[in-house]
């Protein structure tokens, strides 16, 4: 009997598997690929390109009267590439856009899976050379780019009303989080109305009136159908007073 | 009518300037410059620069070769491949120029701790006596350099250097990784010279010389060698693959594993020198094993000898390139002791053949 071994010392280079086999697979194929009317396979990349796929993440683009804003992109960027700058836009007036360091961007596409309203979405550009490091950072403007279906990555949003079963009970991950306020703490300084790039803030009347002032006081009540979840009243927030909770 | 050969003809050009010389000089009149024109169309300063314009054209021509051989190797590597190769210029046949120009404009890095001196002469050495290989051998009866009765023996001494060189570049360079290589590549090395040399030996029996032309002259007038000495043609090629460093025995090299070799930290022009050097000596093995086993310039005469000699240098190289596409790099182990213990034993086995053959009769 002859016994085996997986030591690769013990191998021995066969002159079949080794050197004939591969020559004449070699042959074979130089002799197939030189034939007239044969193509390589080569890519003559500057003059042609390789077919993208539809799910192609690019550098991040933006459709400007879409965005609201909110800064959920800038939080959400894993390399902290995105910085909100102020423009100044014929139709919009000053406000403030992102602003993409594509040089430091991955590709990622999480920008475009967070933004609420898909403004921000995925192009297929993939040629980003430039000379400085400074043409790397794309303002608002240059970071336009025109939309067409399958740009903005989506995922299935679930709305509470929608589920069933205990799911909707324990609140799933699926749910989106919602704005929880600590009313004790809360001053009535009416800024997160006033940052809220949704509208969903409204300071109400509580009934209650100010002893020392004499005045009514208000506090805010958060819209759950207008709120995109963006945090930006908990940033501004001075007393710490708001937290993001998930819906329950 | 005697054969024109390139020294013969470059002669009447080296004449035909010194006279020009002389003519000049005559037209300035000053008498006491005369002898110098007179001095220009003697035998020494003719014979002088004669030599000087054959080496010129000569290398010129090898180096062309040399450079087509990296051209043609990418070109059908890239065939096997199914994809194009190069692409600059007509057929890409200037892309090697290209990349000349590009490694040109690399920096030159010296690592700190190595020996300066031998790091930067032992790459002259290599590319010198690259060249010098160049010149050993002919092309035809009339397209060569110099033709002394023992250029076999000078070109295999010439070759030899290449272990000395590589040590020495692998030592001076401080680094492992290169001290490495170059270990591998000086015993792998020494370990082929000895069927190379063996096998040479058995064509010297055959043949009776060490000059290429007689031994050329001999497989025209009988057949060519490779017929009768298979075993030792088939083991000439395998060792000079293996002297020339070409995958599957590309050991010193080895760059999965040994990031470059002995060359790791060569750079620019340096390193550029080196791989020219190393497909330098593929083509010196390739036109080695054209004169010494497929007849050399032997072949119909429709064509040019010279051009039989280089189609028949293409193709074998040709056969190194497949050979390098279809296989995979071997270990230190299976190199030693394939050139141990199956190409020296079959070395002599030729060796007999040959002598044997000699002794009846036969040829
Ligand atoms: S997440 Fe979307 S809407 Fe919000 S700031 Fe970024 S791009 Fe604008
Ligand atoms: S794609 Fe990713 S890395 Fe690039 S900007 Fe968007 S979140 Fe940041
Ligand atoms: S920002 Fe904070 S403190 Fe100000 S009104 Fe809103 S919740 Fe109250």
């Amino acid at each position: 009997m002859v016994e085996s071994s997986n030591n690769p010392r013990d191998k021995k280079l066969r002159a079949t598997g080794y050197m004939l086999k591969p020559l004449w697979v070699t042959l074979r194929t130089m002799v197939r690929v030189s034939l007239p009317g044969h193509r390589p396979r080569t890519i003559m990349y500057p003059w042609e390109k390789s077919i993208i796929p539809d799910c192609f993440r690019g550098r991040p683009g933006i459709i400007l009267d879409k965005c609201i804003a909110c800064q959920k992109c800038v939080k959400v960027c894993p390399t902290t590439c995105i910085k909100m700058v102020q423009i100044e836009h014929e139709t919009l007036g000053k406000v403030k856009r992102p602003e993409v360091n594509v040089g430091r961007c991955m590709m990622c596409g999480n920008c475009a899976e967070v933004c609420p309203t898909n403004a921000m979405i995925v192009t297929p550009e993939f040629e980003l050379a430039s000379y400085t490091r400074d043409d790397l950072i794309y303002d608002p403007i240059k970071l336009q780019h025109p939309w067409k279906a399958g740009y903005e990555i989506n995922y299935e949003e679930q709305l509470p009303s929608n589920m069933k079963g205990p799911a909707a009970k324990k609140g799933s991950m699926e749910l989106k989080d919602t704005v929880c306020l600590e009313a004790k703490k809360c001053i009535s300084c009416s800024r997160c109305e006033k940052t809220c790039p949704t509208g969903a803030v409204k300071m109400t009347d509580t009934g209650e009136v100010n002893e020392k002032t004499k005045k009514p006081i208000k506090r805010p009540v958060f819209d759950d159908t207008k709120c995109v979840s963006c945090e930006m009243c908990v940033d501004v927030c001075p007393k710490d007073c708001l937290t993001m909770k998930e819906a329950q | 009518m005697v054969e024109t050969t390139l020294f013969s003809l470059l002669h009447g050009l080296a004449l035909w300037i010194g006279e020009v010389a002389q003519w000049l000089i005559k037209v300035t009149g000053i008498k006491e410059i005369q002898f110098i024109g007179d001095w220009a169309v003697t035998g020494g300063p003719v014979n002088f620069l004669t030599i000087l314009l054959v080496c010129a054209i000569f290398m010129v021509a090898a180096l062309l070769v040399g450079i087509t051989c990296i051209w043609q190797e990418r070109k059908v590597l890239g065939r096997i491949m199914d994809r194009r190769g190069t692409q600059v210029g007509m057929l890409g046949l200037f892309q090697n120029f290209a990349d000349a120009i590009k490694t040109l404009l690399k920096e030159l890095i010296i690592p700190r701790d190595a020996d300066k001196k031998l790091f930067m002469w032992s790459v002259t050495g290599l590319i010198g006596s690259s060249v010098l290989l160049l010149g050993l051998v002919p092309w035809s009866t009339r397209f060569f350099v110099a033709n002394p009765e023992l250029t076999l023996l000078i070109g295999l001494a010439v070759f030899s250097l290449a272990p000395f060189f590589i040590m020495i570049g692998g030592w001076a360079s401080n680094n492992k990784y290169s001290m490495i290589g170059a270990m591998r590549g000086a015993a792998q090395l020494i370990a082929y010279e000895i069927p190379i040399l063996m096998v040479v030996l058995s064509i010297i029996i055959m043949t009776g010389s060490l000059n290429f032309n007689v031994i050329v002259a001999f497989q025209q007038t009988h057949m060519w060698l490779m017929f009768p000495l298979f075993i030792g043609f088939i083991t000439f090629f395998v060792c000079g693959i293996a002297e020339s460093e070409r995958v599957p025995f590309d050991l010193p090299e080895a760059e999965a594993e040994l990031v470059e070799g002995w060359q790791t930290e060569y750079g620019s022009i340096q390193w550029g020198l080196i791989m020219m050097a190393d497909y330098l000596r593929a083509y010196v093995v390739s036109a080695l094993i054209t004169v010494l086993f497929l007849g050399g310039w032997d072949g119909p005469t429709f064509l040019w000898p010279e051009v039989w000699y280089l189609i028949k240098v293409f193709f074998v190289f040709f056969i190194m390139i497949w050979v390098r596409s279809a296989t995979v790099r071997i270990r230190t182990d299976q190199l030693l002791k394939i050139g141990w213990k199956r190409l020296l034993p079959l070395s002599v086995v030729n060796l007999g053949i040959a002598v044997v053959m000699k002794a009846m009769g036969w040829f």
